[in-house]
């Protein structure tokens, strides 16, 4: 493939201002609020006052007779449609999720009835005329009510939404830690945050008869949204066209369409009319899918070096009513210790369904590990006696140490964490700022450093299908301009900027003179979109291959047309030159108008025109890797905290743009300082939201945020372009920096612990007074450090029926399918019975293997070894009832998932 | 978020207002500056059947001086307080107050007769007219009466004003120069309600103490008027005061209460605190001899 | 409930129409007048989005009734371009600064600098700054509208 053009400007690494901002400074941006349709009616909800409940009895007639009012539907009007709502990674829930509630209600602001109108202001009228009979049942609101309240879900086992890790202690670990010189306990209480885009959720559709549709829907990928809705309604994605121009924010909420978007889909199919729902600011922070309510009890055992012998982790993850999908945070497990040696880790981590909002995605939605880990060790610095940037240098993995594979399987080849720290403490004097602590703590004033690392996982793609690709369609028009069809998508991420960059400079042409369009699902093909930090890797790999191919052909045509050797043709600012021959030139459109309109000029048997195609598959995972510093002053008289300095050191590859780059980081260090100082949607006791206004649910001012200063590393990374990840680090990486600057400053008072978010003037007073005086409730704190009581099972007893005594023909070709959760797997294999032996051959992907079990009556039960992505032994329990079978396969620290296969005809 | 219906009416004189008050019989909600008013009416916690917005009354408006003091019309806006050259010479508490009142674009609107009728516990203009010891006249096809501000508020959001009454003017005593104002207010951010306020003139002759104004805001059901306080501190010199000792009086009639924001324990606790600081700061410093 | 005949004058231009009393400000200049420019983020006052600028005051379109605009003049976001397409100076800066991402709370921060700005001498940065806190940006950590309010201000200096 061709190198980038040579002799062009270069525009990967530039501040390039953005193409998107024109249209967006003055109020010519496309939001989804500002599609308007003839005949558009109006939708709002009438939505459950009471977090549990059954439903008696709706009455609809007065909202029905309403002047305006078209109509007024309920769950039994949908029912038609067989909605299946489905995760993120296309996977059916086990749990019924109806779009609106059928005979119950399971949280405050479950929607209960929709109401289409002429207007907004009359469905909000008509919304308050629905009059509903619940008999009110106590709700299910904390992770503790959780443990022992009643089920969420009738008819699951238990609570549990979804589980991972070792089902019992390991008895090596315990001991190890239990006997190690130094064992640092750590308990975090994380808040509830509401990812709050600035645009709230949003959908127009127009149905054109049964089996088309457009919609307009605020969201992370126009292409995601139309495979989901094709999914849920069991439509073909052909008909379905979503449009999505600019989104106003989203950091994870609008990743996936989620019932109320499906509901107003599900209408107005069913009354052939445009209709229009813009989520309020009340339904968005009280009824819109949450994030991060968490709880985590870490334990690290240090030797008296600082050398870190031993960890184990218990956590619980609120996965509300209705999560986007069951979730124990397997990933922040995974990489907890991931860029630390670490001999021995151990984890157990639940999700548990409450009568709350659903879970969704937040930015870095695995952040608690870098807040756990970062925290903690600053507390087993003080504790050791040992500096906090020397602990961590004696335990993080160095360039010269990789590559390696950590014991969960991770594959580690150019993490820089400890490189990012030296860089940053050029910039930070460390023995300046102490010296500065002590004189301000002698006049009674507390500063605080904070200096944290990490690393994160960007563009990962292994194993989790949706995310596997993305797809780049280039074309230079007739007019020697370029059109850019992306699967990439901004939700601000400026990606109509930064691809053009990529594209401009690999095809040797003006900035200015190439176009991106993300916008359509009709043009272009499947991509996720924005969702792990993957667009840069994902999206850029794909407009450079793309991108070379074009030039491969341009250079193929030119030097046929001028006469010259391909090798010798470049492409400079749209101008075809060869080297060594001045006088053979022509512009881009003059070769364009031939490839479109004289394709007999063309080298024999060429396709005509200029249009290329590449679908880029990105490396399994790419690591992007930092380190912050925060300096902080604490008031000791109010407990307030006033960030002085932030100091960002990153190493995110290739920039395409740094302004880009640090704006990602600034937006996410921003949303950190809310996570740790202001932002809580909380609950009361009988699940009411306490935070359904901005002037509860409190978001970082200016006055807030800091200057931010960055280092950047720039260590290219392994793939196409060099590019990796950055949408999500800061959000990740700040809590830790900043809790740890305030609890450096209150370390004269003592220690935050247990960490409880957001850390309000009240809570940091109550380390200085050592009184209570932020009302916090400690029964909702798990058990620091403490094994959680085995009362509770782990995971919920898989759904599998006694076998029975008949035995059904086992011998023949199965087709099977595994819904794990990061999406669904499909393989083969080959079954044989010879008495209550069992023999097969699984046929996938990754290749075929041989293995052997045990049958009783109906159920068959084998083991299978796996290398990928980790060392596993995956156990299989099925049970055969004629040609299917279904049953369960636990998956060592991956939890358990369903199976399902059928016979395949032979 | 949208209101529900209601009439809406735009008099052009107070006669006009009072007499759609009256009408109305408890049904409807004036309209000031709106800036509170109006997220009450799009959550739909507000729904009156009439709307009557006072923004076209001329007469409300202005700041004028007066023999016993300075008179302000309610639907002064907060910005036009801040920038008014003679509530800077006459009560620069006001002023200081003013600027700690929402944001800058809501100020533009919002108005100080507005600020004062709704009596939000935690503002700072309810507690400043109490501190300043300001009085509300208050109109109604029935007459006119003045209120004393620290009479008005009985309750959260609940004050003496009669469902017929709108408020005139707001009518300020005379503080003599040699007045110092004490403003602190603690908030999580720019434009919030305090969880903690403190707001009082103190007036100071050859270096004692000879009249004080000081009032509370967030720190219990309605603003509350620190009048043990007030009169402890009469009389004595300034550069010998002993805030600490002071600092548990200037809390004692305080009530305050926990909500998710803050304990009571922490509002008490800072209440002391940033009493202690705000008069060794902004007094003393002054009046160092 | 009540019906208004209106006349107000959005970016020069008079538009007449009859409103509920209910009807917002911001509803009416997006959808009678067609001014989407003005974006809708809170409804209650606090995020900033729907600014726009009512007989030269800054205000939230939000916290007005439309009726309450009869006989006023109103800029919004579209009407500080030039008939060029020049760019207003406010707008000019942010771009320059990268102050924006998704750019759905941009309008209402365009609007609160461009009226602080619109008179003959330029306020200190202090004031602008002090002027953005009734701004919320949920994507930029305000680093670029910092930067922009500074280079818009009339003296340099004043930080934060």
């Amino acid at each position: 493939m061709s190198a980038p053009q040579a002799g062009t400007p270069s525009y990967i690494g530039r501040r390039m201002p953005r193409a998107e901002d024109t249209r967006l400074l003055t109020g010519r941006g496309v939001f989804v609020d500002d599609i308007a349709l003839p005949g558009m009616l109006h939708v709002a909800f009438a939505r459950s006052p009471i977090a549990r409940g059954r439903i008696r009895s709706i009455d609809t007639s007065a909202a029905r007779e309403l002047p305006g009012v078209h109509a007024v539907l309920t769950a039994r009007d949908l029912a038609r449609f067989n909605i299946d709502l489905i995760s993120f990674f296309l996977v059916s829930p086990s749990i019924r999720i109806p779009p609106l509630a059928e005979d119950r209600v399971l949280y405050v602001g479950d929607p209960v009835a929709m109401i289409i109108a002429q207007d907004r202001y009359l469905a909000e009228d008509a919304a308050g005329l629905v009059t509903v009979d619940y008999e009110e049942e106590d709700p299910v609101v904390t992770i503790a009510d959780a443990r022992r309240g009643s089920l969420v879900h009738a008819g699951s086992e238990s609570n549990v939404a979804a589980a991972s890790g070792a089902e019992e202690p390991d008895e090596d670990l315990e001991a190890l830690l239990t006997s190690a010189p130094c064992l640092v306990r750590h308990t975090i209480r994380h808040q509830r945050i509401a990812q709050s885009p600035m645009e709230t959720r949003g959908v127009v559709v127009a149905a054109h008869g049964e089996s088309e549709l457009t919609v307009y829907i605020s969201c992370q990928s126009p292409q995601m949204a139309a495979r989901y809705l094709s999914m849920a309604f069991g439509i073909p994605q052909t008909g379905i066209r979503v449009i999505s121009k600019d989104v106003g924010g989203s950091f994870g909420l609008k990743v996936q369409p989620w019932r109320e978007e499906i509901a107003v889909v599900a209408a107005g199919r069913l009354l052939a009319r445009p209709l229009k729902w813009i989520e309020d600011r009340h339904e968005n922070l009280s009824a819109s899918n949450l994030a991060r309510e968490q709880e985590i009890a870490l334990r690290i055992a240090f030797d008296e070096a600082g050398s870190i012998l031993g960890s184990h982790v218990d956590y619980d993850l609120n996965n509300g009513a209705y999560p986007h999908g069951p979730d124990s945070n397997l990933a922040a497990m995974m990489f907890f210790w991931a860029a630390h040696r670490m001999p021995a880790f151990g984890f157990r981590a639940r999700g548990w369904y409450t009568n709350t909002p659903g879970l969704g995605a937040y930015r870095g939605p695995w952040a608690i590990e870098s807040l756990a880990r970062e925290t903690a060790l600053d507390i087993a610095a003080r504790r050791l006696g040992i500096d906090p940037i020397e602990l961590r240098r004696r335990n993080l993995i160095t360039k010269a140490d990789q590559p390696l594979t950590t014991p969960l399987g991770i594959r580690l080849e150019d993490i820089t964490p400890a490189e990012c720290l030296d860089l940053l403490l050029q910039k930070v004097d460390v023995p300046a700022f102490r010296a500065e602590q002590a004189a301000a703590r002698a006049e009674g004033r507390y500063l605080g450093l904070g200096i944290t690392t990490y690393i994160e996982p960007t563009a990962g793609s292994a194993g989790i299908s949706v995310l596997s690709t993305d797809v780049a369609q280039l074309r230079i028009e007739p007019t020697g301009k370029v059109s850019a069809v992306l699967s990439t998508h901004s939700q601000g991420h400026g990606t109509q900027t930064t691809m053009a960059q990529v594209i401009a400079e690999r095809l040797g042409v003006a900035f200015e003179d190439v176009t991106v369009y993300e916008d359509d699902s009709s043009r272009g093909g499947f991509g996720a979109g924005a969702s792990g930090s993957r667009q840069a890797v994902a999206g850029g790999g794909a407009s450079i291959k793309a991108a070379d191919l074009l030039v491969d052909k341009v250079r193929r045509i030119a030097a046929h047309l001028l006469g010259a050797d391909p090798a010798h043709v470049r492409i400079q600012s749209g101008r075809i030159h060869v080297d060594g021959a001045g006088e053979k030139t022509c512009s881009l459109r003059e070769l364009a108008e031939i490839a479109y309109g004289e394709p007999e000029r063309l080298p024999a048997g060429m396709e005509a025109g200029l249009e290329a195609q590449y679908r880029y598959r990105p490396p399994p995972v790419t690591f992007t890797s930092a380190a912050h510093a925060c300096i902080v002053e604490v008031d000791p008289d109010t407990g307030f905290v006033k960030i002085r300095r932030w100091v960002c050191s990153e190493d995110c590859g290739v920039m395409i743009n740094p302004a880009v780059v640090e704006g990602q980081i600034a937006g996410g260090v921003a949303q950190a300082i809310g996570t740790v100082l202001l932002e809580e949607a909380g609950f009361d006791a009988r699940g009411n939201p306490i935070a359904v206004t901005y002037k509860d649910y409190l978001l970082p001012a200016i006055s807030d945020v800091p200057d931010f200063e960055y280092v950047h590393a720039s260590t290219p990374s392994q793939a196409e372009g060099g590019f990796r990840g950055v949408g999500e680090g800061g959000c990740i990486i700040g809590p830790p920096t900043l809790v740890n600057a305030i609890a450096d400053a209150l370390s004269p008072f003592g220690e935050l612990a247990p960490l409880e978010l957001p850390l309000t003037p009240a809570r940091i007073l109550e380390v200085i007074e050592k009184r209570p005086l932020s009302g916090a409730s400690p029964a909702s704190s798990p058990q620091a450090g403490q094994p959680s009581p085995p009362s509770v099972p782990h995971s919920p007893p898989p759904p599998v029926e006694k076998p029975t005594g008949t035995r059904p023909t086992i011998d023949g070709l199965w087709k099977m399918v595994l819904a794990t959760p990061m999406g669904l797997q499909q393989f083969t294999a080959r079954l044989a019975a010879n008495a209550d032996l069992l023999t097969g051959t699984l046929q996938s992907e990754m290749g075929s293997q041989d293995f052997t079990g045990t049958i009783e009556g109906n159920a068959l039960r084998w083991d299978l070894k796996v290398s990928k992505p980790m060392p596993l032994t995956l156990k299989y329990d099925v049970r055969i009832e004629g040609d299917r079978l279904t049953g369960k396969v636990k998956m060592g620290l991956f939890g358990t998932a369903k199976l399902t296969g059928e016979r395949v005809p032979e | 978020m949208k209101p529900a219906p209601f009439d809406y009416v735009a008099p052009d004189t107070i006669e006009d207002a009072c007499k759609h008050l009256t009408e109305a019989g408890g049904g409807a909600t004036v309209l000031a500056g709106g800036q509170t008013l109006m997220p009450l009416l799009a959550l739909r916690l507000s729904q009156p059947f009439i709307l009557v917005d006072i923004n076209r009354i001329a007469a409300l408006k202005g700041v004028s001086r007066t023999d016993g003091g300075t008179r302000v019309g309610p639907m002064t806006r907060q910005n036009e307080i801040i920038a008014n050259s003679t509530l800077a010479a006459a009560l620069p508490l006001l002023v200081t107050a003013t600027r700690h009142v929402g944001h800058w674009q809501t100020r533009n609107r919002g108005t100080i007769g507005g600020s004062i009728a709704l009596g939000e516990p935690a503002a700072e203009l309810p507690a400043t007219a109490i501190a300043l010891g300001a009085r509300v006249e208050a109109r109604s096809a029935r007459g006119t009466r003045e209120i004393a501000a620290a009479d008005l508020y009985i309750g959260p959001y609940s004050t003496a004003l009669q469902p017929d009454e709108l408020i005139t003017a707001i009518r300020f005593p005379e503080w003599p120069a040699g007045t110092l104002p004490l403003f602190r207010e603690v908030a999580q951010r720019p434009g919030d309600f305090a969880l903690v306020g403190l707001t009082g003139a103190v007036t100071v002759e050859d270096g004692r103490i000879s009249r004080a104004g000081i009032a509370w805001f967030g720190m219990g059901p309605t603003p509350v008027r620190a009048s043990q306080l007030e009169k402890a501190l009469l009389g004595q010199r300034v550069a010998g005061l002993d805030v600490q000792a002071l600092a548990e009086l200037a809390i004692a009639e305080t009530a305050p209460f926990d909500d998710h924001h803050a304990t009571a324990e922490y509002r008490r606790t800072v209440g002391r605190r940033i009493f202690a600081r705000t008069v060794s700061e902004q007094l003393q410093p002054r009046n160092a001899t | 409930m009540s019906q208004h005949n209106i006349q107000v004058t959005v970016n020069g231009r008079l538009h007449t129409a009859t409103v509920e009393g209910r009807l917002t400000l911001s509803d009416f200049l997006r959808v009678e007048a067609g001014y989407t420019g003005v974006h809708i983020g809170c409804e209650h006052g606090v995020c900033g989005a729907c600014t726009v600028i009512v007989d030269g005051q800054a205000v939230r379109s939000c916290l007005m009734l439309a009726v309450q605009a009869d006989g006023s003049s109103i800029t919004t976001v579209e009407g500080l371009t030039a008939p060029d397409g020049t760019l207003h100076p406010v707008q000019q800066a942010l771009r320059d600064e990268h102050a924006l991402q998704c750019g759905f709370c941009t309008p209402g921060v365009v609007m609160t600098l461009a009226a602080l700005t619109s008179g003959a001498s330029k306020p200190a940065a202090r004031t602008l700054l002090d002027a953005l806190s009734g701004h919320v940006c949920r994507c930029t950590g305000y680093q670029g509208i910092r930067r922009a309010a500074i280079k818009l201000a009339g003296e340099p200096g004043a930080k934060k």
